[in-house]
């Protein structure tokens, strides 16, 4: 069975029409991008999925369920992490201090006046789990907003994991991000799928990191579905290329 | 077990704690009084209960002296009207304050910013109004009056805090002590990392599954329930109860401690209060406009030292290294960039 | 019949309130600034209207002393408030709350802390008729100047490049500032053109109440409650907002005299409770 079914959403903000019947399914396990020139209504197609606004029309069923107006912290905690854009991390705490929020959240202690050592440990050691996960356990003590932008954005991520997703919904991770940071980043990412074995849906603009990564791709054009298939279908698809051409990837 | 219960800070701690046992008898070496000392006390509290909810959680209220005065009312009318013991005054001045806390933030806390401000201030407004207007039950403008705190009777021993002011000074420090311990326990746990979550990066804090509105009514609660013991204090030590504790004037001074003396940091606002209740004092014997000058306070700490006096010290460090930074760019080969 | 006069009299105070928070409104919803100095530029309108007045008479005064209160406070936003807008709210909010306090004081030590009568021209202050005698004309006279104040500020909302920016401002700032528009001109120019509304309300004022330094104080909280009413971004909402409070208020002294303040509150809670975003308020704003 499909872990996350998106079938025909469309939203529609007054008269402006950014998604239209746009339906994706993602397997346990699979990597599925989600790409298309500027404007194409990505951002607001991942909006919809992890319960920032509700669609105008359609339905998203995730792991059987239909989470279409359950909101975005329900969705949280159900099994759906995101990271977002532009990075969304707290920028005057430590990356452990981060971290150690998500995973406190994670196992329940939101409203809790007191842990106990035990249990205190346990958070520790997961912390520091997720920190080498992402590669940043050697800056665990730092600001967060201090970091360098790769850094950042392996901290959010981090977050996410720290949540114990059954689906990561990254929105464009490598954005900003110079050659050196994004080889690390789709590294993270590529670990994270491959020996973890997340099931990840991202928007991305590198087409490098797309074809490295992805497992199937979702093309978007103008709020609506232009093509779907394995990066090797979707390289030679030539409605794909038009749409991009003249755009800069 | 007990090693580990000691906050890594505890030096900085123990010449807080130092200095506030033992102001009743530095305080008269700087011309200072004890019963300034208390005052001192009573607003800090308020100050850092505000911060709480400020401060920690980023939430701005500006009626907040509605809930301080409440406390003061609360405490006021069961030493006027119903027993003349000074513990259950505190307890209604509290009991009081938090309810009315807890169901005005409830009605409340969707909003946000700018109009979550404007909605506390009328709110507090509401509070003036009925102690003001109410004035068979509350004394209206002249205040609830007369009362006073009684003695308090611990076995066989009483202490007289009515008449000794250095007993009562030790008995709002008491309280103090209670108040600010309970805050600093709460921040800590995972509960007040959630908060801080919430000023840090609301929309993350959302989508890491943490119910947004729910901690905010739940911070404003507790923020409540020690402002209002701070008030009940307050009321204590006047031995009155009267409208001006619940107006936006008082909301905005116990604003204006709390980023004077430094938003972000936990004891900054009992610096803040120290400053700005000892500076009122000394204005308003000085000169009648004294108003204007805690109004160039306003003026001038926020358009300066919106960090606060706690908060210099931060924006040293990064002075510092911004000369560093300066003087490696103008080719001095001694300092390197930081 | 004592109803229509009752609501007659709530029309009046009503449209007071709304003079007073609708330049609160214009700056709030521009400029993200709750203006504590509100009342302070209120009776800053009214004092120097009567410093003027002995030298270029009532109503020259009427439309000067706005004029040069106006100019003071695009002094002050140029000089302070505009370093504030980036930030949090918090810190204009405790800016215009200490200048309302060296308003008040500046006040008091040059006019003197005690009520000075205004004297208004007399055709003006006599009652209208024998049997309604408290409507002075006066007060009819407020009424109409309201009228034509608010009238001329919707209708320069409307038709004028500059009203069309402002509202446009209030929606979308950033949309409107790529378009080329000098934001921080506009700004300082709605910041102006809303204190200009505070003072010319204190001018008003003072014919009916004597001119005090917190003269200005008890008229904020109503424009508070009138915007929250109406709706925050909503300026005919604040309009609403306004003439609904003072009807309310008027009606509730018939009844019950000592709730008649209350009832402002009772009202705001009702919206807050079933209605958040105010009668003519849009979802988000604000929020």
């Amino acid at each position: 069975m499909n872990l996350l079914e998106v079938q025909n959403v469309s939203k529609s903000f007054g008269s402006l029409v950014a998604v239209s019947e746009v339906s994706l399914n993602v397997a346990p396990g699979e990597l599925r991008a989600v790409i298309g020139p500027n404007g194409a209504g990505k951002t607001t197609f991942f909006n919809m999925i992890s319960g920032f606004f509700p669609p105008s029309a359609g339905a998203i069923v995730f792991d059987g369920a239909d989470v279409t107006q359950l909101p975005a912290y329900r969705r949280v905690e159900i099994g759906m992490g995101r990271t977002f854009q532009i990075t969304e991390i707290f920028p005057e705490l430590t990356v452990f201090e981060n971290i150690r929020i998500a995973a406190e959240v994670a196992a329940g202690y939101r409203l809790r006046a007191w842990v106990g050592r035990q249990e205190a440990s346990e958070i520790k050691s997961r912390v520091d789990e997720i920190l080498s996960l992402a590669g940043i356990a050697s800056k665990a003590d730092r600001l967060v907003g201090e970091l360098a932008h790769g850094d950042q954005r392996a901290a959010e991520i981090g977050m996410a994991l720290a949540l114990k997703p059954r689906l990561l919904l990254l929105d464009e991770p490598t954005a900003g991000m110079g050659d050196q940071e994004t080889y690390e980043i789709t590294n993270l990412i590529r670990r994270l799928h491959r020996d973890s074995k997340y099931t990840i849906v991202l928007i991305e603009h590198d087409m490098r990191v797309v074809f490295h990564l992805a497992d199937r791709i979702t093309v978007l054009d103008q709020g609506r579905l232009l093509a779907e298939g394995t990066p090797a279908e979707i390289a030679a698809n030539e409605a794909v290329q038009a749409a991009y051409l003249g755009k800069a990837a | 077990m007990i090693a580990q219960a000691l906050p890594r800070n505890w030096p900085k701690l123990a010449a807080i704690w130092a200095v506030l046992l033992l102001a009743p008898y530095w305080m008269p070496l700087i011309g200072g009084y004890t019963a300034l000392g208390t005052n001192v006390l009573v607003f800090g509290l308020a100050a850092m209960a505000l911060n709480f909810l400020l401060g920690f959680t980023g939430v701005l209220s500006f009626g907040h002296a509605a809930y301080f005065g409440l406390g003061a009312y609360g405490a006021g009318l069961i030493l006027k009207y119903v027993y003349s013991s000074t513990l259950l005054a505190l307890a209604a001045g509290v009991a009081l304050g938090t309810v009315a806390g807890a169901l005005l933030g409830a009605l409340i806390v969707r909003r946000r910013g700018v109009y979550f401000a404007m909605c506390t201030i009328a709110f507090g407004q509401v509070f003036y109004y009925i102690a003001f207007q109410w004035s068979s039950f509350t004394g209206g403008d002249d205040g609830l009056r007369p009362f006073q705190r009684a003695p308090i009777s611990l076995g066989p021993w009483t202490v007289d805090i009515l008449s000794n002011q250095i007993a009562f000074y030790y008995f709002v420090l008491a309280c103090f002590a209670v108040g600010v311990a309970a805050m600093a326990f709460l921040l800590r746990s995972p509960f007040g990392r959630t908060l801080l979550a919430i000023r840090e990066n609301e929309r993350r804090a959302r989508f890491l599954g943490i119910p947004i509105e729910r901690h905010i009514w739940l911070a404003f609660t507790v923020s409540c329930c020690f402002i209002s013991l701070a008030g009940a204090m307050n009321g204590l030590v006047n031995n009155f109860a009267n409208p001006r504790m619940l107006d936006y004037n008082q909301s905005g001074q116990i604003v204006i401690m709390a980023v004077l003396g430094g938003m972000r940091s936990f004891w900054g606002p009992l610096v803040g209060a120290a400053v700005f209740v000892t500076l009122q004092d000394y204005l308003s014997s000085q000169t009648q406009n004294w108003q204007s000058f805690l109004g160039m306070v306003f003026v001038l700490s926020v358009l300066f030292f919106p960090r606060g006096i706690l908060g210099i010290r931060l924006s040293m460090a990064s002075l510092k290294s911004g000369w560093a930074q300066l003087a490696s760019l103008l080719g001095s080969p001694r300092k390197d960039a930081a | 019949m004592i109803y229509i006069l009752n609501l007659a009299n709530g029309l009046m105070i009503g449209a007071f309130y709304v003079l007073m928070a609708l330049g609160l409104s214009l700056i709030l919803n521009l400029s993200n600034v709750i203006n504590f100095a509100h009342g302070g530029f209120l009776a800053l309108g009214g004092y120097v209207a009567y410093t003027l007045s002995p030298f270029v008479g009532f109503w020259v005064a009427l439309l000067l002393s706005p004029l040069i209160v106006a100019i003071l406070g695009i002094v002050i936003e140029r000089t302070m408030i505009r370093r504030l807008y980036g930030r949090d709210p918090l810190y204009s909010l405790l800016l215009t709350f200490g200048l309302a306090f060296i308003l008040e004081d500046g006040a008091r030590w040059w006019w003197g802390a005690s009520g000075i009568p205004f004297t208004v021209p007399t055709f003006l202050s006599q009652p209208l008729s024998e049997s309604f005698f408290f409507i002075t004309r006066y007060r009819l006279f407020m009424v109409l100047m309201v009228v034509l104040v608010v009238g001329a500020l919707f209708l320069f909302l409307r038709y004028t490049r500059v009203g069309v920016r402002i509202r446009a401002g209030t929606l979308d700032l950033d949309t409107v500032s790529s378009l080329g528009v000098n934001v921080r001109a506009l700004r300082t120019f709605n910041f102006g053109l809303g204190i200009f509304l505070a003072a010319f309300s204190g001018v008003l004022a003072s014919g009916q109440i004597s001119l005090e330094p917190t003269m200005g104080a008890p008229l904020v909280m109503p424009s508070f409650v009138a915007i929250i009413v109406g709706g925050v971004g909503s300026l005919t909402g604040t309009l609403l907002g306004g003439l609904l409070i003072g009807v309310a208020a008027a009606i509730t002294t018939v009844f019950w005299p000592s709730a008649s303040e209350a009832v402002i509150y009772v009202m705001m809670a009702a919206v807050l409770l079933v209605r958040p975003r105010g009668l003519m308020g849009e979802e988000g704003m604000l929020s």
